[in-house]
């Protein structure tokens, strides 16, 4: 991947962030790391030098002395030991010299220093060498003379030495100088490369940020006006890779709804259209089915009406031929009983004549019963004054029985005597009584009768009576039925030659109109079909006009949903 | 001859100034590589350091002068002429180090020839590692074993002192069956370096040292010293780890106190041979000797005593200097005229390079800038010449 192909993505940018935050922390702490080693290395190097400077420039003097030493010691008493130790300590004291000479960064003048103490030391050397050599050869004077000599050389070497060394801490005061300056401005530049360092962190970390809500609200404002349905084509801006893809992603969805949207509206707008079409149709079509079945009904009303109406005619000619036919027969048994009645009433006329002389027969009899029965209702009378009478002697006598039972018994022992007595007389008054009522009763019940039976005979008398009057009206009676037979008799038999003609007259009639009901009928039911086809095609057309307007409806309210989006 | 007028100068200049001495340096090798290469770029420079205005120095500016002509003479290095810048050090330390300071600030100077002595060579050895753009050194002759390894950029091209204190012991426990010795060394790095490397191979080969006397160039007699080993019964060979004045100084004292022991020294004795009777017999320790075997050397020898006079001799400075500047020469032409090229080229003769087939022998360096198994020659005085003992 590229470094913009890098620097176009989220991760890349996070991951380049931080790569150059960590790389760039870890600059400074190699940065400081390598500084401070340096510096040590530095101080380590300088100090070194310093002290490889005093401890060659310490230990030269210090063999320089024992050389010195020992020569001197050898001039005074010679003996091999002191004159190896003069050896020993010259060959050291060059030792040191070159040790001097090897310092590293010395400059010229030092350098030249350092030649000038190998000089004066072979100087010290070789005239030491020549003293002992003298003093060997017992030559003492100038033996001294020569040792006396080498005093020049000495301090000679001993100020240059301490020149050396002199030199040397200048030159370490002025490396700590430098060291100093050096860790100052070191310090100065980690400080700036981290500044440096923790300002890039920041801003790309602000860059990222940035970047990231930028193309956020970008992204929400293109959601939030595709689900408002603003479908049209928008542009974004430049933007992460992540987010282009997300970008991306939004407009195609958005452009497949457009597409999607456009061709339902369309759609929408063709159903409807044909819906509308339909509808119209339907319509027409409703309305023709309609005004068919309305006249179909009519017609089929009218033959319903008109079958009922010859129903009605034949069943009155049925009546009629029937009434023509009980006519005729009426007419028959009229002249039949016309003549029965005349032979009954010829027949009657002579029984009620015998049954009015029985009746006067019978009235004479009654009123002889009623004159006797009246005396018998006299007589009874006296029976009841009689019965009052016992009554009247039975009641008296048991209240004198009464008394002699309350006589007899102040009477003491001759009334119980007389008690018995009085009781015997009370009885007896006791059951006359009951005789006198029961004769009393008797005589009541043979006067009701008597009663009854002289009511009966006036009844019957009264009767009697009435029955003659009505035999005399009975036989006037039935003269007068003889006539009116006789009358009867020729318009009955008018009548039944009249019913016979009218007969097969309505008879005719009624096969003519059973007829004509039957076409009526077959008519009535035709119709009947046709209104039912023409109502079965009113509720089709009916259904098909609510299909159209659902349909209507639904494109309706399809172009309605679709109508919110803005393409 | 147009050459000497201008080593004379500068000889001179050097003498007269003592401090300063490249600023009078005359353009001798200029005025040479002009003549010998008409029309040729910017020279390209060497510099070449010792003390020129002693007697020691004499063979080392000849024999780099006749070396920088014959290679002037063939079309220089890369086309560009070869130019020699002599500096005197006169042998002193503090002065050589000035030389180096100086050579070292020189940016068209790619290589330094030099010093001759070890204490020259010593005190300027740290200074052209040091420098601001550090340059190699080679010594045709400093011997001091203090000179090992002391800087990357200082290479030798002879023997070491321990090579040479070790053959002296060997001659003279064995050729000259010596027991007894005694060593007068000249108290700088040079004498104290032999005497230490002779002292220690000699008692170990079971001799025993009498005695170690330090002189210096100013100790007028040695006369007590050798007075003092006479009294306690004289020496079977006595070394001299002196100067070639230092050395004629004991042998006119040895002569003049009736003595006849044995005299050895090393290389540094070069030209006590010119003496006299006092010197006959005298054994030297030396890197070179005109005398041996070799065509090239043959060559050079004729070639030096052409362009110097007929009695004149290389002597081993002067032939290590020849074959240092022709070497150098091959190692411009391979690197070109960069300072740590050439220093590089150097550390890897005999390694990542072929060796030098020189005069002297084979060249070539270890890593401590010392030529590994460079034997070291006997010479021998005799009748006023150094030849070779064989």
């Amino acid at each position: 991947m590229t470094v913009q192909g890098w620097l176009g993505s989220l991760r890349g940018r996070i991951l380049i962030g931080l790569t150059v935050l960590v790389g760039g922390l870890v600059v400074v702490a190699w940065w400081g790391t390598a500084t401070l080693r340096t510096m040590r290395h530095d101080v380590d190097r300088e100090l070194q030098a310093l002290r490889a400077a005093a401890d060659a420039g310490n230990r030269l003097v210090i063999a320089v002395f024992d050389e010195i030493r020992a020569a001197e010691q050898y001039l005074v008493a010679p003996a091999a030991a002191a004159r190896d130790r003069f050896q020993t300590a010259a060959d050291e004291a060059f030792d040191q010299q070159a040790r001097l000479a090897a310092l590293p960064g010395l400059t010229e003048p030092e350098h030249l220093m350092a030649i000038r103490i190998k000089q004066l030391q072979a100087e010290i050397q070789a005239d030491y060498a020549l003293a002992h050599a003298l003093r060997d050869l017992a030559r003492d004077p100038d033996a001294a003379a020569r040792a006396a000599a080498v005093g020049a050389p000495a301090s000679a070497l001993l100020g240059v030495v301490r020149q050396l060394a002199s030199r040397q801490a200048e030159k370490a005061a002025v490396a700590a100088d430098r060291l100093r300056s050096q860790a100052a401005s070191r310090e100065l530049l980690l400080w700036t490369v981290a500044g440096v360092v923790l300002l890039l962190g920041v801003g790309m970390a602000r860059w990222t940020l940035q970047e990231l809500a930028t193309p956020l609200s970008a992204l929400a404002t293109l959601a939030e006006r595709c689900g408002a349905g603003d479908l049209r084509p928008v542009a974004t801006g430049p933007m992460p890779g992540e987010f282009r893809l997300l970008a991306h992603a939004l407009r195609t969805m958005a452009e497949r709804l457009r597409a999607l949207v456009i061709e339902v509206t369309a759609e929408a707008d063709r159903i409807a259209g044909a819906a509308g079409d339909l509808s119209a149709v339907s319509e027409q079509l409703a309305a023709s089915g309609s005004e068919v079945a309305t006249a179909v009904q009519d017609i089929a009303q009218g033959a319903e009406s008109q079958r009922g109406e010859l129903q009605s005619v034949g069943e009155g000619l049925g009546r009629l031929r029937e009434a023509m036919g009980e006519m005729e027969l009426a007419a028959g048994r009229v002249a039949e009983l016309g003549e029965e009645i005349r032979g009954v009433a010829d027949r009657h006329r002579g029984d009620v004549t015998a049954a009015r002389g029985a009746l006067l027969g019978v009235r004479e009899v009654v009123q002889t019963a009623s004159g006797h029965i009246a005396q018998l209702a006299q007589q009874s009378l006296a029976i009841d004054d009689f019965v009052d009478l016992v009554k009247r002697i039975s009641s008296q006598t048991n209240l004198l029985a009464l008394n002699a039972a309350i006589e007899a018994a102040r009477a003491g022992e001759h009334g119980p005597g007389f008690a018995v007595v009085a009781e015997e007389v009370r009885q007896l008054a006791d059951e006359s009584a009951r005789a006198a009522e029961d004769v009393a009763r008797t005589t009541g019940a043979i006067r009701n009768q008597v009663e009854d039976v002289t009511d009966t005979m006036a009844a019957g008398h009264a009767k009697v009576r009435g029955i003659e009057s009505v035999a005399e009206g009975a036989a006037s009676g039935l003269a007068e039925i003889i006539g009116a037979v006789e009358h009867v008799e020729q318009a009955a038999g008018r009548v039944m030659w009249s019913a016979q003609s009218y007969r097969s007259i309505t008879e005719d009639l009624g096969r003519r109109a059973e007829q004509v009901t039957g076409r009526a009928v077959a008519h009535a039911s035709s119709a009947e079909a046709v209104t039912a086809a023409v109502e079965q095609q009113g509720a089709s057309t009916q259904e098909m006009a609510a299909a159209t307007s659902n349909l209507l409806q639904a494109a309706e309210k399809l172009r309605g949903l679709v109508r919110g989006f803005r393409v | 001859m147009r050459g000497d007028s201008g080593v004379g100068n500068l000889a001179r200049g050097v003498r007269g100034g003592g401090g300063g001495a490249l600023t009078r340096i005359g353009s001798l090798a200029v005025a040479l590589g002009l003549a010998a290469c008409a029309g040729g770029d910017e020279p390209i420079r060497i510099g070449v350091a010792g003390p020129f205005s002693q007697p020691r120095g004499v063979s080392m500016e000849r024999s780099a002068r006749l070396a920088a002509e014959e290679i002037n003479a063939r079309g220089g290095v890369r086309g560009r002429p070869l130019e020699l810048v002599f500096a005197d050090d006169s042998a002193s330390d503090s002065v050589a180090v000035r030389v180096a300071d100086e050579f070292g600030a020189d940016p068209a100077v790619v290589a330094v020839i030099g010093h001759l002595n070890s204490g020259a060579s010593l005190a300027a050895a740290r200074r052209y590692g040091t420098a601001r753009r550090p340059l190699a050194m080679i010594t045709p002759s400093a011997s001091s074993p203090a000179l090992s390894g002391i800087s990357p950029y200082v290479f030798r091209a002879c023997p070491s002192d321990l090579a040479h204190g070790a053959e002296l012991a060997r001659v003279a426990r064995e050729r000259l069956a010596a027991q007894r010795a005694a060593v007068i060394f000249v108290n700088d790095d040079y004498g104290r370096g032999l005497r230490r490397s002779f002292v220690a191979e000699f008692t170990r080969l079971g001799g025993t040292v009498l005695e170690e006397d330090p002189i210096l160039p100013r100790t007028g007699s040695l006369e007590p010293f050798l007075s003092r080993m006479r009294a306690a019964g004289g020496v079977d060979v006595l070394v001299l780890a002196t100067h070639r004045e230092g050395a004629e100084l004991a042998l006119r004292d040895r002569a003049a106190l009736g003595l006849r022991w044995a005299v050895i020294g090393g290389d540094a004795l070069s030209g006590v041979e010119r003496l006299g009777s006092a010197a006959e017999g005298v054994r030297v320790s030396s890197a070179y000797l005109a005398d041996q075997r070799g065509e090239r050397n043959g060559a050079f020898v004729a070639a030096y005593a052409r362009a110097y006079g007929g009695d004149a001799v290389p002597d081993h400075r002067g032939a290590a200097t020849y074959d240092i500047v022709h070497l150098l020469a091959d190692a411009l032409e391979e690197t070109g005229p960069d300072r740590r090229a050439v220093r590089d080229y150097l550390a890897g003769l005999g390694t990542r390079h072929p060796a030098f087939d020189g005069v002297t022998g084979a060249v070539a360096f270890d890593d401590q800038g010392e030529m590994p198994g460079r034997a070291v020659a006997m010479g021998i005085v005799r009748a006023g010449r150094l030849v070779s003992e064989r």
